[in-house]
């Protein structure tokens, strides 16, 4: 599923007709000021990150003043949220909150109903799984015909919705199933939901998500990578993204594991095939090396596409070493990796005298890969050690040598003077 | 010097050295490893018995000629794969935000 901001969910939420409190995106302190002073009362300054607990974290906060708002601003933008940078805050009104509803809609896949289920509760503003399951009021939406107005109004009644507010509440979750709909969204939530002391109905929140592969008909919506995502995709996630983006001819999965500073122990990390990839950063981590990045080049990839995956993996900044990690007897024609890999690392490790790889290779045309990586990689100024399927179920050794050729190579730029 | 593209690589080849070469190991390699595209015309390798549509239809991108050419050949042929973005990401520009 590809994951929205809030402030883009809001969006597509208001052209579902569905009210949102008025609010503008800001990147920095004094933009925040700007738009504070530009809406004339007080605001709410939200962290826009892709995590929950924002108000906990302190990276939700009301200002009374554009002054108060620019400072709000400059302690959001500069937080972390559960790991995750702040790198835009949403200023919007705040709210005189009568009552915080919840409304969502989501995908049931059980039996009994294998559709979209609209959900309600008048026990809003808190996480909806810590709500008791009483208060919690669901109804099965078919698909093609949505949610009418009147089973939303069954919907909000049965949870007690106060009849002043049945028509308007079920206007709501009738349009938000209707935009769920419209956006192939997976999540769709509002939470809270607010009835305001002057009698509006608004999205305090916007929890949106959409099927990954919908996104080429949602123009619309501004997907960067449309993949499971817990945060916003850094640069090398795109980088990454853009081998796979128009080739399908195997997998080519690149994406950020940590971030690599120089010294940490950071190993350019390729893996062949889902498993093979938790044996290989299994491996690392029992020598307390972390692996940089993930990757993948399994379903039988052209060379050309291993080729840029390699050359992406080792444009990280900081790694200490590239790791093979193909720890299984592949069905794919591994000399295709065994010709890519040459190529990318003839030209990748003269740039960095030394650099140790490890390369553990093994399945289909395996001797002949092997050959190709030893002629190929022959002569070459690093420190590479290529090993087949005598090592494959020896994770292990596999780990000590990345770890051993690691620390040599640490050891010879400490007494070049190389440092970084 | 032939020149020719498949689906995202560029190949050249500097025929003028295929002259000099006794194994033709290009030839050999496009057989075993991908689907035979190159032959041997006067001496040197070419597509010229393909129109552009076949060789992008039967090329798989395999880079077996130019290793194979490099290891036991005249080391003629090269091989350009570009990759979108890595030189800006090189050179700290940032990515987000473009298509």
């Amino acid at each position: 599923m590809a994951r929205l901001f809030e402030y883009e969910g809001k969006n597509f939420l208001k052209d579902s007709s569905i009210s949102c409190p008025e609010g503008y995106v800001a990147e920095t302190a004094s933009e925040a000021h700007d738009i504070a002073a530009r809406m004339g009362k007080p605001v709410v300054v939200k962290a826009q990150v892709w995590v929950g607990g924002r108000g906990k974290a302190g990276a939700i906060k009301l200002a009374n003043s554009p002054e108060e708002a620019e400072t709000a601003a400059r302690d959001i933008l500069s937080m972390n949220v559960k790991g995750y940078p702040v790198r835009k805050v949403l200023v919007e009104e705040k709210l005189d909150i009568l009552y915080e509803f919840y409304a969502g809609v989501i995908p049931d896949s059980s039996r009994h109903v294998r559709g979209p289920v609209a959900i309600f509760s008048t026990a809003g503003g808190m996480d909806i799984e810590d709500v008791p399951e009483d208060k919690v009021h669901r109804a099965p939406v078919e698909y093609e015909k949505g949610l009418p107005v009147y089973d939303g109004m069954d919907l909000a009644a049965g949870a007690g919705v106060p009849n002043e507010l049945l028509t308007p509440v079920a206007g709501a979750i009738s349009n938000l199933v209707g935009a769920f709909k419209r956006y192939d969204c997976t999540t769709l939530e509002i939470n809270p939901l607010v009835v305001t002391r002057d009698g509006r109905l608004v999205a305090g929140d916007c929890r949106m998500s959409i099927d990954e592969n919908a996104t080429f008909r949602q123009r619309e919506v501004k997907v960067t990578i449309p993949r499971e995502f817990p945060r916003e995709p850094t640069d090398f996630d795109i980088l990454g993204w853009w081998v796979e983006e128009t080739d399908f001819r195997g997998s080519g999965f690149v994406m950020t594991m940590e971030n690599a500073d120089a010294g940490a122990g950071c190993i350019g990390f390729h893996a062949i095939g889902g498993g093979s990839a938790m044996i290989g950063i299994d491996a690392l981590s029992r020598v307390n090396l972390k692996a940089a990045n993930f990757a993948d080049t399994s379903g039988n990839p052209v060379a050309s596409k291993v080729y840029r995956v390699a050359k992406v993996i080792l444009s990280q900044p900081g790694i200490e070493g590239y790791l093979l990690a193909g720890f299984m007897i592949a069905n794919q024609e591994q000399w295709h990796h065994a010709h890519a890999l040459v190529k990318a690392l003839r030209e990748e490790v003269p740039k960095k005298p030394g650099f140790p790889c490890v390369l553990l290779l093994a399945g289909n045309k395996e001797r002949e890969s092997l050959k190709i990586l030893r002629e190929g990689l022959a002569g070459l100024p690093g420190r590479i050690e290529i090993y087949g399927s005598e090592r494959v179920d020896d994770s292990d050794f596999i780990g000590q040598r990345m770890l051993s050729l690691m620390e040599e190579y640490r050891k010879d730029k400490a007494s070049s003077g190389g440092g970084k | 010097m032939t020149e020719f593209k498949e689906k995202s690589i560029s190949i050249e080849i500097d025929t003028a050295r295929c002259t000099d070469c006794t194994t033709k190991a290009c030839i050999e390699a496009c057989q075993t490893y991908a689907r035979g595209i190159l032959q041997l015309v006067d001496g040197a390798p070419s597509v010229s018995h393909l129109g552009p549509e076949d060789v992008l239809r039967r090329g798989t991108e395999c880079l077996a000629c130019e290793y194979h050419c490099h290891q036991r050949g005249q080391q003629a042929i090269n091989i350009t794969i570009p990759i979108k973005g890595l030189e800006d990401f090189l050179a700290g520009q940032p990515l987000t935000g473009r298509a």
